[in-house]
């Protein structure tokens, strides 16, 4: 998989955004060990720091965690990264409606048009 | 840590200030980006550290260091130009650096050139401009130094290449060690950084953390330059 | 580290020396076999081609050991490969007394290769006899011996040679802290440094006169009869008097180079 990156958003931000996609959609599993900073660093084409900060920010949302000497681990809380899908499914979901509105569509007419997706 | 301390440093050619009172700390385990137009200084500022040119005023410091044979061991600096005696093979380059540099990984200057299909037992005044380039780079990057200089080393390669050189830059990068690389072509590299230092017309005008500047100003560093200089 | 940088210096000089070396010989050898037949008019103007290629050969064996060297000094020290130079982790006096050991070493291999070759070309049991009965005429004149001679003739051919590549090096670090026309201020400090240096040998043999009369007698036009000692003593008066500036020339110029350098 290629990744692409926004020169004017911080890149960490956008590791973050990658990571908890990966985390979602269950590339790396509830209570799963991680791969290095390093790897990860490797595989995003990015700064080791940057990768680092990223998953420092992680971390702090408790969606990961790191085991003294062992590396880190997906958390075994399933149910934070139920909430983390939730949260990211809204925040797609807002911005749909916040599109449609903008071209003069109310969530009624919203809606329709998402039925016609198949 | 502190790895490289500038001090009031001044360069003058003739009656030119071509660096004012320079003041600049950075630390290990960074990618520092040296940004400026061209004729900004940046190649100046980095001869200095260099010991290529001799400081008009002012004081450098390598790991506290004062320029001389202990910070020669710490750097390890690809110049713009070509510099290796062309009647030399690229082997014979090889054990040249082997001598003089006790951090030079030769093994690992063997990997880069076969990644690169560079031919040891070939003679540099057959290569190209280009090729020479990489070997260059490849010596550069195969030393377990303290400081890369790495200056201007993404002009004129082409994008294939340029990729293959972030991708070893990003990979024999460690946290004891830091990256300075210089350059006019921002957006290409921009994403790697952790610090920028833009210099124009021989100062500092500024040097911040990068991501933390795309979050002010809501902008690429490119943008941000191009702002800042207008160009 | 010196050790290592005389290496690659060594390298260089051989790589580019030795095809004056291996002509020189071959030239020599050429001439010595053309001296065996009998002498046509043909095979005496192809002797005289192959002693004239000889002696050219030898001339270039000093002479491009000196060029060569200044060019040396100049590129690894000021030019493109002064970025690599500059950037190992040597002392500026290591780079310097490499370039001038690695000069030294190749006069005294030129000089072997001079007598090599001449001996090859020319010697027979008879020029040997004549050269020997030469010296003995100098050499009993001046109240020297034969051995003396030869060896203090030589010492002072070496002194002048390395003299004139430190007033060259000297030359070039002097020229190259010049912002425009480096090169032909190197020149031009080279020469201006080597008058001094020859003036002031002169100058000192002279004041050395002042207290030893035999020297002095050299000194005043007209003389006819000088003290058979007074070559002797001059002579080693000179040598001295080399080393000592070849030795303050050499702590000068590392001086300057520690002051540091501008690379363009």
């Amino acid at each position: 998989m290629e990744f692409t990156f926004e020169n004017n958003i911080p890149i960490y931000i956008q590791l973050l955004d990658y990571m908890k996609i990966y985390l979602i959609s269950g590339v790396f599993k509830a209570g799963e060990k991680l791969p290095s900073v390093r790897e990860f660093a490797t595989t995003f084409k990015v700064n080791p720091n940057t990768m680092q900060k990223a998953l420092a920010e992680l971390e702090s949302m408790n969606l990961i965690y790191t085991e003294r000497t062992n590396g880190k681990y997906v958390t075994k809380d399933e149910k934070l990264i139920e909430k983390l899908k939730d949260e990211y499914a809204m925040t797609l979901t807002k911005s749909y409606f916040q599109g449609m509105k903008r071209i003069g569509l109310g969530k009624a007419d919203s809606i329709k048009y998402l039925e016609r997706i198949n | 840590m502190v790895l490289l301390e500038v001090k009031n440093l001044n360069k003058k050619y003739d009656d030119k200030n071509v660096l004012k009172d320079i003041n600049l700390k950075l630390s290990s385990g960074k990618i520092i980006g040296l940004l400026g137009k061209n004729g900004a200084g940046k190649t100046t500022l980095i001869k200095l550290i260099n010991d290529l040119l001799t400081p008009t005023s002012g004081e450098i410091l390598v790991k506290g260091n004062k320029i001389g044979v202990e910070t020669k061991k710490a750097i390890s600096y690809l110049p713009e130009r070509t510099y290796l005696n062309k009647q030399m093979k690229v082997k014979e380059v090889l054990s040249y650096f082997e001598d003089f540099y006790d951090n030079f990984d030769a093994q690992k200057a063997r990997k880069l050139l076969k990644d690169l299909d560079l031919d040891e037992s070939q003679s540099l005044s057959k290569m190209s401009k280009g090729m020479q380039e990489k070997v260059q780079l490849v010596l550069v990057m195969s030393r377990n130094a303290d400081l890369y200089i790495l200056d201007e080393p993404l002009g004129g390669v082409d994008p294939a290449t340029r990729d293959y050189i972030l991708d070893t830059i990003l990979s024999n990068f460690n946290e004891n060690a830091s990256v300075i690389i210089s350059t006019h072509l921002i957006s290409d590299i921009e994403r790697v950084l952790d610090e920028v230092v833009f210099i124009d017309k021989g100062k500092i005008a500024l040097h911040s953390d990068t991501d933390e500047l795309r979050k002010n100003e809501n902008a690429s560093i490119d943008e941000i330059f191009r702002r800042m200089f207008k160009c | 580290m010196l050790i290592k940088l005389l290496k690659y210096d060594l390298k260089y000089m051989i790589k580019n020396m030795s095809v004056f070396y291996i002509l020189s010989i071959f030239f020599a050898i050429t001439t010595r076999l053309l001296s065996l037949p009998e002498q046509t008019v043909m095979i005496g103007i192809l002797s005289k081609i192959s002693s004239g290629c000889m002696i050219a050969m030898i001339a270039n064996v000093v002479i491009n050991v000196m060029m060569r060297s200044w060019v040396r000094f100049r590129d690894s020290l000021y030019k493109d490969e002064a970025y690599l130079t500059h950037t190992l982790p040597v002392t500026k006096n290591d780079l310097y007394n490499s370039k001038f050991i690695q000069t030294l070493i190749f006069f005294f291999i030129g000089f072997i290769i001079v007598l090599l070759s001449l001996f090859v070309a020319y010697y027979t049991p008879d020029t040997w006899l004549v050269i020997k009965d030469y010296i003995k005429t100098i050499t009993t004149g001046f109240n020297m011996s034969p051995l003396f001679f030869i060896s203090i003739a030589i010492l002072l051919i070496f002194l002048e040679l390395f003299n004139a590549i430190q007033c060259g090096f000297l030359g070039i670090i002097l020229g190259y802290k010049k912002n425009n026309g480096k090169i032909g201020f190197s020149v031009l400090f080279g020469f201006i440094i080597y008058l001094v240096a020859q003036t002031l040998v002169l100058g000192l043999v002279f004041v050395y006169g002042l207290f030893d009369p035999t020297v002095m007698e050299l000194f005043k036009s007209g003389t006819i009869s000088i003290n058979v000692n007074a070559f002797k003593i001059l002579a080693i008066v000179a040598s001295i008097l080399y080393v000592v500036i070849i030795f303050s020339m050499s702590i000068i110029g590392k001086k300057l180079l520690n002051k540091g350098v501008n690379i363009e």
